[in-house]
């Protein structure tokens, strides 16, 4: 009985590490939907582009701590340039409708897709754990690897810290207010324009954050970067549209949802991420922490 | 004369269709551009991923009237297309997909298979496995498709005809798995002492590694079926797949002068091992090489497949059964390192042809 309680536990925790690396993609789709109104279906792209900059740094150099992180601020970087991009790209789409912006994110998604296989191949490519974290520790009685845990403290670091910055500065205010009423924040003499670019560039560089942090899990190869995707927009689903907290709690159910109830009902594993999607649609269509304001 | 290749160029099985590609057109250089004394010129058509893309492709194929088809990495694409095949009168030369359905007693006079059958991979380590984990048990893993299922059943079947007895058996969603935490804490709970497992691509991969990183491997060791610890999935795995018990047809490592001769001329050509995928292709070509000396419309050319003795293969020769199928020999291969590379290097013959 113990023996099944421990195991279970275990599962708890790696929910939790599966969660945290959702988290990042879906603040970026949550934020960008509520603060733009724009569904930007590259967004997987940007997650799976920080994971080729893992697999770069880490064939390029001896996979120390150290180049981890080089190979986390690089994401950043090229992360946030990307999401410029794609928020100028989309700015002239603002006013013809989901489905325009859909379409063109979803063509960049495509060619920002064959352009990685075509440079990295179409094989999978994996990238070890930074050189202090590549082992496994015991946590309650089970043998875990150690990097998991550390995916645990970063996502929990950066959840804490999007959640301080939203709700504690100015600029936070500024962004809720925008996904409450853009036209009223622009009457107050803001500048919508850069605060959208602003947010877009911070959403991409997260997910290309986590594109890195994720790697050493989820490797890196063609059409991961549909799959993040979708459970990205689950999550944002799942948690509603436009918050740190609904996202961070979405992802957290998600990841649940993938470990325990797999762990739980392994029959129905494949129905089970959609099935929980539906029955917060059925109980809150707005998303557990959504305002009740539906697209 | 126009010889199809409907191998995969695009999707997950892109890497398989290029090792098929380079097999087949090495064995065509080799013979200097002619099959059975014939000039030959390949038309390549992209299969994709699944029957979408595939039977289309294959329907071009057969409307560009190409003499004879080789290649097919889906099951699902082979088992849509045999009957347009049979229709058309067009030999269909499969070279990778495994269904057994595709040389089942009921095949059809246009359709053959110079690559492995499911039941043949996993079924014929059944009994091996049961010797070594003796009055232990084992927990079955695979994707929860046609193949995953295919190879799960043919284990079984010889595992436990051989006394075994299995503690466990799940079917992970083919496709979207890439956390296996919690199928590998399924595992530890059922009290198996090893594990069988088939998987191909990431998946193969991210379950490989995972069992590392869980402990797993510690304790229960793992045999799968050779899929798992081939071409790029064995390359990414590196030093995680060491150990790892396989069953398979060929391996690189075969210590024979013909497949060293092979694996001379593929590197040379390549500048990368061969794999099974590229040998199965290889052998598609050498049996219309043979069977294209009797003629080039369709039933000539099965007449000549029919009149086949042996193929002289890199794995071994073989011969085709009375349903279309090539014998190989399967081997148990286990993942060793050789200078800091890992290898399938073979143990022993499991089954004899």
């Amino acid at each position: 009985m113990f023996g099944f309680f421990s195991s279970n536990l275990i599962t708890v925790v790696d929910g939790i590490a599966f969660g945290v690396l959702l988290f990042t993609i879906a603040l970026g789709l949550s934020l960008v939907f509520g603060v733009m109104d724009v569904l930007s279906l590259a967004h997987g792209s940007l997650y799976l582009i920080g994971s080729y900059i893992a697999v770069s740094v880490s064939t390029a150099f001896t996979p120390t701590l150290g180049f981890f992180v080089l190979a986390l601020v690089l994401a950043v970087a090229l992360g946030s340039l990307a999401g410029a991009g794609l928020s100028f790209l989309t700015r002239p789409l603002a006013s013809r409708g989901h489905l325009d912006q859909a379409l063109l994110t979803l063509g960049v998604a495509f060619v920002v897709g064959d352009l990685l296989a075509q440079q990295y191949g179409r094989e999978v490519r994996t990238v070890a754990p930074p050189s202090p974290f590549d082992g496994s520790v015991s946590v309650f009685g089970s043998t875990y690897p150690t990097y998991r845990l550390v995916i645990i403290a970063v996502g929990l670091a950066l959840a804490i810290a999007a959640y301080l910055v939203i709700e504690r500065t100015k600029m936070g205010a500024l962004v809720q207010a925008t996904v409450a009423d853009a036209q009223m924040v622009r009457a107050l003499g803001v500048n919508t324009g850069r605060l959208m670019t602003g947010v877009f560039a911070v959403g991409a560089a997260l997910a290309a954050f986590g594109g890195v942090l994720g790697a050493p899990i989820l490797n890196a190869a063609p059409g991961l970067d549909n799959r993040v995707l979708i459970l990205g927009l689950v999550v944002v689903v799942i948690g509603g549209l436009g918050s740190v907290a609904g996202a961070f709690v979405g992802a957290l159910v998600i990841g649940q949802v993938q470990t325990l109830g797999v762990s739980l009902a392994p029959s129905y594993a494949a129905f089970l991420t959609f099935g929980a999607m539906a029955l917060v649609l059925l109980l809150r269509p707005a998303g557990i922490l959504g305002k009740g304001r539906l697209a | 004369m126009d010889i199809g290749l409907l191998v995969p160029q695009s999707g997950v099985y892109a890497p398989i269709g290029e090792d098929m590609e380079q097999g087949f057109r090495l064995c065509l250089d080799q013979a200097e551009g002619q099959l059975g004394g014939r000039d030959v010129n390949v038309v390549v058509a992209d299969e994709g991923e699944s029957p979408d893309t595939g039977v289309p492709a294959a329907q071009g194929l057969l409307e560009d009237g190409v003499s004879a088809v080789v290649g097919v990495v889906s099951s699902a694409v082979a088992l849509g297309v045999q009957d347009a095949f049979t229709e058309a009168q067009v030999p269909l030369v499969v070279a990778n997909a495994g269904a057994n359905a595709i040389t089942g007693p009921d095949v059809s006079d246009f359709v053959w298979r110079s690559s492995h059958r499911i039941e043949d991979v996993s079924g014929s380590i059944g009994a091996y496995v049961a010797e070594q984990v003796g009055e232990g048990s084992v927990f079955v893993i695979a994707p929860d498709y046609a193949a995953g299922r295919e190879h799960a059943a043919a284990f079984r079947k010889t595992f436990e005809g051989a006394g075994g007895t299995v503690a466990g058996e799940v079917f992970t969603p083919f496709g979207q798995t890439e956390n296996f935490q919690p199928f590998l804490s399924q595992i530890e709970q059922s009290g198996a002492s090893a594990v069988y497992a088939f998987f191909g691509g990431s998946e193969a991969v991210s379950f490989a590694r995972q069992y590392n990183s869980f402990g797993l491997s510690q304790n229960l060791p793992l045999f799968a079926a050779g899929f798992v610890t081939e071409g790029g999935e064995l390359e990414a795995l590196g030093q995680d797949a060491e150990g790892i018990q396989n069953v398979l047809h060929y391996s690189p490592q075969l210590d024979t002068p013909e497949n060293q001769k092979f694996v001379e001329a593929y590197t040379a050509a390549y500048e990368e091992p061969p794999t099974v995928y590229s040998v199965q292709a290889y052998d598609a070509c050498q049996s219309l090489d043979q069977a294209l000396e009797v003629g080039t419309s369709g039933p000539e050319i099965v007449e000549g497949l029919e009149g086949i003795d042996t193929i002289p293969s890199p794995a071994g020769e073989w011969s085709y059964t009375d349903t279309h199928q090539a014998s190989y020999t399967y081997y148990l291969r286990e993942v060793q390192m050789q200078d800091g590379q890992p290898v399938n290097a073979i143990i022993r013959p499991l089954t004899e042809q």
